[in-house]
C-alpha cells in the first residue's frame, strides 16, 4: 500500500507530506522555545536591580560558535542544492562539512560548560568571598585560581574586567559554603544551562540525522534520488530552525 | 476482529501484493491507523475506568473521613502500606489519588480516546485516505503514550507514592513535597506531550495532504474539522507545558529555582536554594496549555455529536459553515483566555478586564455550535437509537457546563467561586456528561463499522438512562456545595470548616451541605453500576452481537461507511472520488433518503 | 516553505544580528567609557553584516530556479 505524495508534491497544496509534517513540528518547536524565552523575560524583568549577571560568558567563543552555525546553514543549503543538481559527491562533501561544523559547535559548547562547572564561589566563615577556577584539592585544603571579593554583588557585572590569576589557598575548615557555577548557582545560570542544553540536544538530534543521511541513509540515493533529496531538505529545515534559535540565544545570553 | 469480516482477502483487491504479517506486526507493532486507533481506544478506556475507581475511593473518603474504604480497603493497605494503614486513606494518599485522577482522566483517558482513538480510526476513513501520512510515526505516538501511562502508574508504588499537587502541579508546592512522585509525573508528562505532538503533526498532515480527489475543505465532515482544530491546539499549546515541565524537572533534580521565590520556607525552614524564581510563571505556562486543552476535550466530542445528529435526523446539519467557522474561532481564541484561571493571583484590573472580555467572546462560538446542533433537530424525523440518545443528552449537559462557566469568567464572581466545588461541577458537566457521553455515543455508533456487529440496543438504553440520571445526581449538588463555600481538594470533605467543628463561625458549612457528600457517594456508586451493562454489552457484542447486513447499517453519507466492514488494510476497495458535501440527507429526487459523498451526480 | 525560503529568513536574521551588534558596540565606543575593543567588535559586526547581505544576494541569484514553497 502506497501513501500518496511522499515524494511528489500534491498539486493543490504544492508540497509533499514530510515538508508539511516538518513545518508543523517546527511550529510546535517555536512554541517550546517561545515558552523558554518568555520564562527568560519574566524572570529577568523580575530580578532585583543590579543582580542580573553581565559578561559571564566568553563573547569570542560565542561569536565563533555563531559563525560556525551560520556556516553550517550554508553548507546544508549547498548539500541540498547539490542533490537537486544530481551531484552526489558534492552532496557528500558539503554534508560532511556540516557534520563536522556541528561537532565543533558541540565541542566548544562542551568546553564552555566545563569552564563553568570548574568555577566556584566559596563563602568563608570570616565573611570573605573567594571566586575562581578549581586547581586542586586535598582533604584539608582547596586551591582556586581567582580573587577575593568583599560583596557578592561585585561578581554580577564582569564586563571589561581582567581575569584574576592569583592562586588562593583555602583551608577546608574555613569554608562555609562552596558553590559551583552550575544551574543551581542562580537564575541566570539556570536559564543558561537549560536553554543552551535544550538547544544542544536539538543540535545533537540534527547531527544524528545528518550522520544517517551522510552514511547508511545515503543508499537511498541509488534507488530514489527524489525522495532522498526531500529528506535532505527536511533535515535542512530542522537545522535552520536550530540555527535560528541560536541567533536569539546568543545576544540574549552572551551579549546583554 | 478479522474473523467477523465478510471474507475479503486483503491481497485480492490490492494492486501491490502483501506478505502475510504475523501476530506481532498485525496487532502490537502495527502501522495500520485502524489498529493503532483501536489500541488507543482500549488503552484509554482502561485508564478511564481506573481513574473512575480512584474517584470512587476518594468519594468514600470525603463522605466518611477516616473510615476504612469498603471492599478494597485491605487491598490498599496491603499494596500501598502505611499511607493506607487499616484501609483508611491518609490525606497524602487522598492527594495522590486526586492528582492522579485528574491527570489520568485528562491526559491518559479523554484526550487519547477522543483524538488518539477517534482521530486515528476515523479521520483517514472520512477523508478517503488509505492510511495516515506517517504510519510509523503513528505507531511511535501510541508507544510513547503507553510508556507515559506506565510511568504514571508506576509512581503509585514508589516510596512516598504518586504526585500529590493536583493535576495542575502548582509550584512551589509540587517541588516542595519531598517525594519522587512529582518527578515521575513530570517524566510521564514529557512522554505524553511528545506523543501528542507527534500524533497531531500526523493528523494535520493527513488532513491537509491525503484528502480524496474532490474532497474540498468545505466538503469535509464536521468531525474532521473538529479533529483538525483540536490537533492544532495540541500542537501549539502543549509545547509551553513541556517547557514548564522541563523547568520544574530542573527545579526538582538540578536544584534550580525557576518557580521557587526568594525566601521560600519549607516546613518552617528557609530552603537552601538560589531563589529568584516565579511561582506565577508556572501558572501562566500551565494554563496557556490547559485552557486550550479543555477545548481539545470538547471539540472532538462536538464533532462526534454533529455526525450522529445529521445521521439520525436524516437532515443536513443546520449551518455547516457557521459550525466550521465557530470551531476555528474557538481554536484561535482559546489561546487568549488562559489567565481566567488565575484571577485570584492579584492581577491588575486591566489585565483581568482583557481576560474577562476574551472569555466572554469565546463563549459566543460555543453557543453558536450548540444552537446550530439544536436547530438541526428541528423538523427531523429523529431515530432514537442509543447513539442518538447520548447525542441528544450531550446538548443540555454541555449547555449546563457552559452556562455555569460564565460566572467563573467574571473576576468579581470568580473570587467567590474559585477553588470551590462549583468549579468542579462546572467542568465535570462539560467533560463527563458532555464529552464522555459523546465518546459513548461514538462507540455505539461506529461499533458496527469496526466489528461488523451491532451493540445491543436494549442494554444500550439501560446504560444511557442510568448514566444520565446518576451523572446529574453527582454533579448537580456540587454547585450547591460550591456556592455554600465548600473548597475543593480537601481530604476530609470540608469537615474542619463545618458548623459542627467551628460553631458560631459565619460561613461555616451546614450539616445538609456536608450531608450532600454522602448523597454524591451513593450516586457515584449508582453510576458505577450503570456502567456494568455497557462493559458486558461491549465484550458480548464483539463476539455475539447481531451481525450487520450491509457495510452502511446507519445509511450514512460519509466515506467511512463506503468501505468493506471492517475496513481492510488500505481501507477502500478502490480510491474514492468525492462529488458532494458531507450531509446530503433526504435530497428530493432520489429514491433513498441519503446520498453518499462518493456517489456520482445524476 | 522550502529550504531556500528558510535560508533567506535565516540570512536576514543573521544580518540583523550582526548589524545590531555593530550599532550597539559603536554606540558604546562613542560613549565616554568607550574602549578600543568596542570599536573593533563594532567594525567586525559591520563587516559581517555587509558580508552576509552580499552572500544573500549571491545565493538568491544562484538558486533562482528553485521555488519558495
Ligand atoms: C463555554 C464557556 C466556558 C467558560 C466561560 C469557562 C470558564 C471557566 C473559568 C473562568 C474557569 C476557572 C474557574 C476557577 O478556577 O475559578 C473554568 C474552569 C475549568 N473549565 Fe471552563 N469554561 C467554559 C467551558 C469549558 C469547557 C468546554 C471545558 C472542557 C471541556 C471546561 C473545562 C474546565 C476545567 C477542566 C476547569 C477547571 C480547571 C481546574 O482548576 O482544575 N470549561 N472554566
Ligand atoms: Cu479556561
Amino acid at each position: 500500500m502506497d501513501i500518496p505524495y511522499t515524494v511528489q508534491p500534491r498539486p493543490d497544496t504544492g508540497v509533499y507530506n514530510a515538508k508539511v509534517g516538518m513545518w508543523l513540528f517546527l511550529a510546535s518547536e517555536v512554541m517550546l522555545f517561545g515558552g523558554l524565552f518568555s520564562a527568560y523575560i519574566l524572570l529577568r524583568v523580575a530580578a532585583p536591580e543590579g543582580t542580573w549577571p553581565h559578561g559571564w560568558l566568553s563573547i569570542p567563543l560565542g561569536t565563533l560558535n555563531t559563525l560556525i552555525l551560520a556556516l553550517s546553514a550554508v553548507t546544508v543549503l549547498l548539500a541540498w542544492a547539490a542533490c537537486k543538481a544530481r551531484m552526489f559527491d558534492r552532496y557528500k562533501f558539503f554534508q560532511g562539512i556540516t557534520l563536522l561544523l556541528g561537532v565543533i559547535f558541540l565541542g566548544i559548547k562542551g568546553y564552555e560548560y566545563h569552564d563553568k562547572l570548574t568555577h566556584y564561589t566559596v563563602v568563608l566563615k570570616d565573611g570573605r568571598i573567594a571566586d575562581g577556577h578549581w586547581v586542586s584539592a586535598t582533604p584539608s585544603e582547596v586551591v582556586l585560581k581567582g580573587e577575593f571579593v568583599a560583596e557578592r554583588s561585585e561578581l554580577a557585572d564582569r564586563r571589561g574586567r581582567a581575569k584574576a590569576h592569583e592562586e588562593i589557598r583555602l583551608a577546608r575548615d574555613q569554608v562555609q559554603k562552596m558553590q559551583v557555577y552550575g544551574p543551581a548557582y542562580n537564575t541566570y545560570l539556570a536559564l543558561y544551562f537549560t536553554m543552551t542544553g535544550l538547544h544542544g540536544l536539538h543540535v545533537l538530534g540534527g547531527l544524528v540525522v545528518f550522520a544517517f543521511l551522510w552514511g547508511p541513509g545515503s543508499r537511498l540515493w541509488k534507488t530514489d534520488p527524489d525522495r532522498f533529496t526531500n529528506r535532505v531538505e527536511v533535515a535542512g529545515l530542522f537545522w535552520h530552525f536550530v540555527d535560528l534559535v541560536w541567533i536569539f540565544l546568543f545576544p540574549v545570553l552572551y551579549l546583554t | 476482529m478479522q474473523a467477523t469480516s465478510p471474507a475479503i482477502p486483503a491481497s485480492t483487491h490490492h494492486p501491490a501484493h502483501h506478505p502475510e504479517t504475523g501476530f506481532w506486526r498485525t496487532y502490537i507493532f502495527s502501522t495500520d491507523h485502524k489498529v493503532i486507533g483501536i489500541q488507543y481506544g482500549i488503552t484509554a478506556l482502561c485508564f478511564l475506568f481506573f481513574g473512575f475507581l480512584l474517584m470512587l475511593m476518594m468519594r468514600w473518603q470525603i463522605a466518611h473521613p477516616g473510615e476504612p474504604v469498603p471492599i478494597v480497603g485491605p487491598l490498599l493497605a496491603a499494596v500501598l502500606g502505611d499511607v493506607a494503614a487499616r484501609g483508611v486513606m491518609s490525606p497524602d494518599l487522598y492527594n495522590s489519588f486526586g492528582a492522579m485522577h485528574g491527570t489520568i482522566m485528562v491526559f491518559l483517558g479523554v484526550v487519547p480516546l477522543a483524538v488518539g482513538a477517534y482521530g486515528n480510526y476515523l479521520v483517514p476513513l472520512q477523508i478517503g485516505a488509505n492510511d495516515m501520512a506517517f504510519p510509523r510515526l503513528n505507531m511511535m505516538s501510541y508507544q510513547l503514550y503507553f510508556l507515559g501511562g506506565i510511568v504514571m502508574l508506576t509512581s503509585f508504588f514508589i516510596p512516598g507514592g504518586a504526585a500529590q499537587a493536583g493535576w495542575t502541579s502548582y509550584s512551589p508546592l509540587a517541588t516542595a513535597i519531598p517525594t519522587d512522585g512529582q518527578t515521575f509525573w513530570l517524566i510521564g508528562m514529557v512522554f505524553l506531550i511528545t506523543s501528542s505532538l507527534l500524533g497531531s503533526v500526523n493528523l494535520i498532515t493527513t488532513i491537509i495532504q491525503l484528502r480524496a480527489p474532490g474532497l474540498t475543505w468545505m466538503r469535509l465532515p464536521f468531525f474532521v474539522w473538529a479533529q483538525f482544530t483540536a490537533s492544532f491546539l495540541l500542537l501549539l499549546a502543549f509545547p509551553p507545558l513541556e517547557t514548564a515541565g522541563i523547568l520544574q524537572l530542573m527545579d526538582k533534580l538540578a536544584g534550580t529555582s525557576f518557580f521557587l521565590p526568594t525566601g521560600l520556607a519549607i516546613g518552617g525552614k528557609l530552603a537552601d536554594i538560589s531563589g529568584g524564581g516565579s511561582p506565577l510563571l508556572w501558572q501562566h505556562l500551565f494554563w496557556f496549555l490547559a485552557h486550550p486543552e479543555v477545548y481539545v476535550l470538547i471539540l472532538p466530542a462536538m464533532g462526534i455529536i454533529g455526525e450522529i445528529i445529521a445521521n439520525n435526523t436524516r437532515k443536513p446539519l443546520w449551518g455547516y459553515k457557521s459550525l466550521v467557522f465557530s470551531v476555528l474561532m474557538i481554536g484561535f481564541i482559546s489561546f487568549l483566555v488562559w489567565a481566567h484561571h488565575m484571577y485570584l493571583t492579584g492581577m491588575g484590573t486591566r489585565i483581568s478586564a482583557f481576560f474577562q472580555t476574551t472569555t466572554m467572546i469565546i463563549s459566543i462560538p460555543s453557543v453558536i455550535i450548540l444552537t446550530a446542533l439544536l436547530i438541526s433537530l428541528w423538523g427531523g424525523s429523529i431515530r432514537f437509537n442509543t447513539p442518538m440518545l447520548f447525542a441528544l443528552a450531550f446538548l443540555p449537559m454541555f449547555g449546563i457546563g457552559g452556562l455555569t462557566g460564565l460566572p467563573l469568567g467574571f473576576s468579581a464572581s470568580d473570587i467567590h467561586l474559585h477553588d470551590t466545588y462549583y468549579v468542579i461541577g462546572h467542568f465535570h458537566y462539560v467533560v463527563a456528561p458532555g464529552t464522555i457521553f459523546a465518546l459513548f455515543a461514538g462507540i455505539y455508533y461506529w461499533f458496527p463499522k469496526i466489528t461488523g456487529r451491532r451493540m445491543n440496543e436494549y442494554w444500550g438504553k439501560v446504560h444511557f438512562w442510568g448514566s444520565l440520571l446518576f451523572m446529574n445526581l453527582i454533579f448537580m449538588p456540587m454547585f450547591v456545595q460550591g456556592l455554600a463555600g465548600m473548597l475543593r481538594r480537601m481530604s476530609d470533605g470540608g469537615l474542619q470548616y463545618s458548623a459542627a467543628k467551628v460553631p458560631g463561625v459565619a460561613g461555616a458549612l451546614s450539616g445538609p451541605i456536608l450531608g450532600l457528600n454522602n448523597f454524591i457517594l451513593w450516586a457515584a456508586a449508582g453510576l458505577a453500576i450503570a456502567q456494568i451493562p455497557f462493559i458486558i454489552n461491549f465484550f458480548w457484542s464483539i463476539a455475539k452481537g447481531q451481525p450487520v447486513r450491509s457495510d452502511n447499517p446507519w445509511e450514512a453519507t460519509t466515506l467511512e461507511w463506503q468501505t468493506p466492514t471492517p475496513p481492510p488494510h488500505g481501507n477502500f476497495l478502490k480510491p474514492p472520488q468525492v462529488y458532494r458535501g458531507p450531509y446530503e440527507y433526504s435530497l428530493p429526487g432520489y429514491d433513498k433518503d441519503y446520498v453518499p459523498q462518493n456517489q456520482p451526480p445524476g | 516553505m522550502s529550504l531556500k525560503a528558510v535560508h533567506l529568513v535565516f540570512v536576514t536574521a543573521l544580518s540583523a544580528l550582526c548589524a545590531g551588534l555593530a550599532v550597539w558596540k559603536l554606540v558604546d565606543f562613542f560613549r565616554p567609557t568607550g574602549q578600543a575593543g568596542d570599536l573593533a567588535l563594532g567594525v567586525v559586526g559591520l563587516l559581517c553584516a555587509a558580508g552576509v547581505v552580499v552572500y544573500g544576494r549571491y545565493f538568491l541569484k544562484k538558486l533562482k530556479s528553485v521555488g519558495y514553497l
